[in-house]
């Protein structure tokens, strides 16, 4: 199945975006949890202050179903 | 707009200097060519604040300045232009100090036909500020004396008009307790510095402000479609749900997984309630509605109220992450409502909820030691995680009521009267109290604090990435990273817009001077402008050191708890920074500046700076900087590989 990831800010480049500016498109084999997802991309999750999806907030448990788009909201820089 | 100075490129036209003391109200043309050189905003600030308080002026006194500048993009079609920012010589650090805030009070001033606001003297009694458009005057401010800030400002709007925007300060401010805040909006705060301290001790209660004009800019037709296309850009951008619905709030989670969130007065750097004071606590219990400020449509403001057993229901703006930390798990607090609470009373009373929260941390870690007892307090105890307590203590400080002197004058201050060794845990630098991140396992955080121009702030320079992504037991390669970071994110402060949004939603720093140059007619490139911004740090630093007459080295260390104390619990357990990183940072931080290793600045970068007339005054004192062996570097600071903005 596929999920797609989104993120911005300090976290894009990490991500390397290949849909548009700020989603990568993850092919994924069976139910995975976030964590699982995001090691296989080789993004460290300590990068990762919040997960939303679908305008809720979600943790590195969370399995996304086929199609999902999960966001990814990197650290604030100082405010 | 009534005013006789007309202005364009960015600027209202008119600069207002007013003594306090006498009543005088003068109104000149703002002077473009010190607009241009020093870039409105703090960098204006600091060159006036070095040309015009002498050396030896007391910041309580009518010789120190307390100055308004909105910059020269304040008020335009810009995202988030909304900024102010407020200066003077800083009562809680001695140096040049200078804070800014959000809301609407900048534009106000801009559309009213302002570009500064210089005053001068202590006025004779109570007295606030009344600007509507081409009318200004000095008026009685005894009825709105003793009123909390959040009091104050609906007090005004209903003698005054709910279209005047105004900041005010609280008992804090009017009783010079030093890291006092100025309020506006019902929460928006300009808090670092003891700005609001200044306002008091000048008997300026607060400011009121309509204005009713526009301002020209260089070129409105690129400008609208170059700024257009970034708000098209950044209305799909990722981070912007949650910034809408969080605010910074959610961050203290983070900061607790990666055990950097200060804890019982940064003890440890890890909070087993963290979850119950972060944001999404925050929107499930306490929300009342999302708030924005000038031009904005990331509204990070969050308009909540506390609920707590047996208190009245307090209504606020907060808690941001700042003070999520600093008011939250600093003081051991573990549900959202008593942060928000005390959010609430620190902002009525007109105190920093930073340095506020770093105060009652540093005094209720006296009291788990011993060295502050119950007879100390009023019979109060003084312990982690009671909102009863923390509230009595505060107002002990409010009111300079025994210990609470002590108290007034920071933790730096604090610890030097109460002694036994408490100097180590009081958590500043240069008498201002660190930010909510915990350094020791973070060394370029650290370093940020410690060479941050106004004592320890995180808005100069934030590394926590960083230090993550180059390895938290190095400090190599952290100097010039701090440094760039130093000069880049204060340019917002001279220019007053929000430096949130760009740096969370992907603007390029070549896009923002683009925006620059469309308003104001500078023809700048980002080189130009972060060398300006090294020459505002430079002043900064020269004035320090001619006020405070020692070695600069002398006055950048952080409290010994940086590296005698490893971290005791949590996930970074065992870690921390040693003596000799310290030391190391700083030998390459001044070495990447073009300073000797005292921490002076060289008579070469200040020439490089045109700081000339500066070096002249240092070397005067003694405080110059020897010459370096291989010579000045060319450019001071680095842009970090990945994008750290």
């Amino acid at each position: 199945m596929v999920v797609f990831l989104k993120a911005g800010g300090q976290l894009r480049e990490k991500l390397k975006p290949d849909v548009d500016h700020y989603t990568r498109k993850v092919k994924i084999d069976g139910e995975k949890t976030v964590a699982e997802i995001l090691k296989d991309i080789s993004l460290d999750p300590a990068y990762v202050a919040l997960i939303h999806v679908d305008g809720k907030v979600k943790d590195l448990s969370y399995k996304p179903s086929d199609g999902q788009t999960i966001t990814l909201q990197p650290p604030v820089s100082g405010g | 707009m009534a005013n006789e100075f007309a202005g364009s490129g960015g600027l209202a036209g008119t600069t207002l200097r007013i003594n306090l003391t006498t009543g005088e109200i003068k109104k000149y043309p703002t002077d473009r060519k010190l607009m241009r050189e020093w870039f409105g905003g703090r960098g204006v600030v600091a060159k006036i604040l070095y040309d015009e308080v002498p050396r030896d002026a007391d910041p309580f006194g009518p010789e120190n300045l307390f100055i308004m500048s909105a910059g020269v993009m304040s008020g335009c079609f810009i995202p988030a232009g909304a900024k102010i920012g407020f200066g003077s010589i800083s009562p809680l650090t001695n140096g040049h100090g200078d804070s800014n805030m959000g809301g609407h009070l900048g534009p106000a001033l801009k559309f009213a036909g302002y570009d500064l606001v210089i005053m001068s003297g202590i006025a004779p009694k109570p007295t606030y500020l009344y600007i509507d458009d081409g009318t200004v005057e000095l008026r009685d401010a005894t009825r709105y004396w003793g009123l909390g800030s959040l009091e104050c400002e609906p007090a005004m709007k209903k003698d005054l008009g709910e279209d005047f925007e105004i900041a005010t300060i609280g008992p804090a401010g009017e009783n010079g307790i030093r890291f006092s805040c100025i309020t506006h909006d019902f929460g928006r705060q300009a808090g670092r510095t003891g700005q609001g301290a200044v306002m008091g001790s000048k008997k300026l209660k607060a400011i009121a402000i309509r204005g009713t004009g526009s301002l020209k800019v260089h070129d409105l037709d690129k400008l609208t479609e170059h700024v257009t296309a970034i708000i098209q850009r950044t209305k799909a951008h990722p981070n912007m749900v949650p910034w809408q619905k969080y605010g910074t709030s959610f961050f203290v989670g983070w900061s607790n997984n990666n055990a950097v969130l200060p804890t019982r007065n940064f003890q440890t750097t890890y909070f087993e309630d963290a979850e119950a004071i972060d944001g999404p606590a925050l929107v499930e219990k306490c929300l009342i509605t999302h708030k924005a400020c000038f031009g904005c449509w990331m509204n990070c403001g969050k308009y909540t109220k506390a609920v707590l057993p047996g208190k009245e229901t307090v209504y606020l703006e907060g808690p941001e992450y700042e003070t999520g930390a600093l008011c939250g798990s600093n003081l051991g607090m573990t549900e959202i409502n008593q942060v928000c609470y005390l959010n609430w009373l620190m902002d009525n009373v007109g105190m920093d909820t930073m340095s506020g929260g770093g105060v009652v941390a540093f005094g209720m870690e006296c009291f788990q030691r011993g060295l502050i007892t119950t007879d100390d307090l009023e019979g109060h105890t003084l312990n982690w995680g009671s909102v009863e307590d923390a509230e009595h203590f505060v107002d002990m400080i409010v009111h300079r009521r025994g210990i609470g002197e002590y108290f007034a004058g920071g933790t730096k201050r604090a610890a030097e009267k109460i002694g036994r060794g408490s100097e180590k845990f009081a958590m500043q630098v240069k008498g201002q109290e660190m930010s909510g991140y915990d350094g020791r396992y973070a060394p370029g955080m650290m370093l940020a604090y410690m060479t941050c121009d106004i004592g320890a702030h995180h808005n100069r320079a934030w590394t926590i990435t960083i230090d993550m992504a180059e390895g938290q037991d190095t400090i190599e390669g952290r100097a010039n990273v701090v440094i760039y970071m130093q000069h880049i994110r204060p340019l917002f402060d001279c220019w007053c817009i929000c430096r949130l949004f760009w740096g969370e939603l992907d603007i390029e720093p070549e896009e923002i001077v683009e925006a620059l140059n469309y308003i104001t007619w500078w023809n700048i490139d980002v080189a130009e402008a972060l060398k300006t911004s090294d020459k505002i740090w430079n002043l900064v630093r020269c004035l320090y050191l001619e006020r405070n007459q020692a070695n600069g080295r002398t006055f950048d260390y952080p409290p010994a708890r940086a590296w005698e104390d490893k971290i005791p619990s949590g996930p970074n357990a065992g870690k921390g920074l040693s003596w000799e990183q310290v030391e190391g940072m700083l030998d390459d931080y001044y070495a990447c500046r073009g300073w000797d290793n005292n921490g002076n600045p060289s008579r070469e970068v200040l020439h490089d700076l045109k700081l000339d007339f500066a070096a002249d005054n240092l070397e005067k004192i003694g405080l110059l900087g020897k010459p370096l062996p291989n010579g000045i570097p060319a450019v001071r600071g680095q842009r970090y590989k990945a994008k750290a903005f």
